[in-house]
């Protein structure tokens, strides 16, 4: 059996806060990372909910990008 | 809060043409964004989503300066005042990029996959072993999943269709569709892994 299938239909964790409440502090999270601390250990909650939603984790890892390239500085 | 972003609420709250050329400075903030956000993502896209980007960034960009706008007094500057506004549009030209790349596929809310899953097994008896694993599986979703559960845990993770996409077709929200495929995962585990070990059949007790 496809084991990453049986996972992805079975992954998923009680206290997983869902995707608006992740979203909700989802700027402080990546601030967070940027400034070189722990995003899991400060955001235990959102980073189990990266893990397991898809959608949430690109749109993160494009947020962390625009704060690395500095692309939403003013101009 | 740090100073730049006092600078922005007090602009974007101050009246007529300050708070004009503040949002107009706002919304090319996040049409770079968006553009950079699309081209970070367009390795993966079809040619038709990439043609549009322009279109795609500007619709991202105006619902999102909307959304800011409405939501100013959530922002308490826990964070810098443009990375707030920045996560707004991402949401927005992600799930924009992610819709536009599907616009063509239709999405099939049967069992086809599951039974192109049973016949994929390389050997006769891996194909054997592949269908008693796959009956497993579908007949603790028939038993003990709502339809709508089963339609979006089997569209997301067996036809591997992006949740935005889902969220679009059944006229809801990303959030929702989490909701929806969390709650299905909780009952199927409960099911499929009574004392969270290995996976075993409600039925017959062997293991998965």
């Amino acid at each position: 059996m496809n084991r990453k299938l049986v996972e992805n239909l079975l992954r998923t964790e009680d206290s997983d806060p869902g995707c608006e409440a992740s979203f909700a502090r989802l700027d402080q999270y990546v601030e967070a990372i940027i400034q070189g601390h722990d995003g899991t250990a400060l955001f235990p909650d959102i980073a189990m909910h990266l893990q397991n939603c898809d959608a949430c984790r690109e749109d993160t890892e494009g947020l962390l990008e625009v704060l690395r390239k500095n692309i939403a500085a003013d101009q | 809060m740090d100073p730049d972003s006092v600078a922005w609420i007090t602009a974007l709250r101050s009246e007529s043409t300050t708070r004009h050329g503040s949002e107009s400075r706002l919304h090319r903030l996040l049409m770079r964004v968006a553009y950079a956000e699309a081209q970070r993502r367009a390795p993966l896209l079809p040619r038709h989503t990439i043609a549009e980007f322009d279109d795609l960034c500007t619709q991202a960009a105006d619902d999102a300066l909307l959304a800011i706008l409405g939501k100013m007094d959530d922002f308490q500057g826990l964070s810098r005042f443009t990375t707030w506004a920045s996560k707004f549009v991402i949401l927005e030209i992600s799930s924009r990029l992610r819709r536009s790349a599907w616009r063509d596929r239709r999405i099939e809310w049967d069992d086809a996959e599951w039974e192109r899953l049973e016949e994929s097994a390389p050997g006769v008896e891996q194909r054997v072993e592949q269908r008693e694993q796959v009956a497993i599986l579908r007949l603790a979703m028939a038993r003990d999943l709502t339809e709508r559960q089963r339609q979006v845990l089997t569209a997301a993770v067996v036809d591997e269709i992006p949740i935005d996409v889902l969220a679009q077709r059944m006229d809801t929200s990303r959030g929702a569709i989490y909701k929806i495929l969390h709650d299905a995962r909780v009952k199927l585990r409960a099911s499929l892994m009574p004392g969270q070990g290995a996976i075993h059949s409600p039925e017959t007790g062997r293991a998965l």
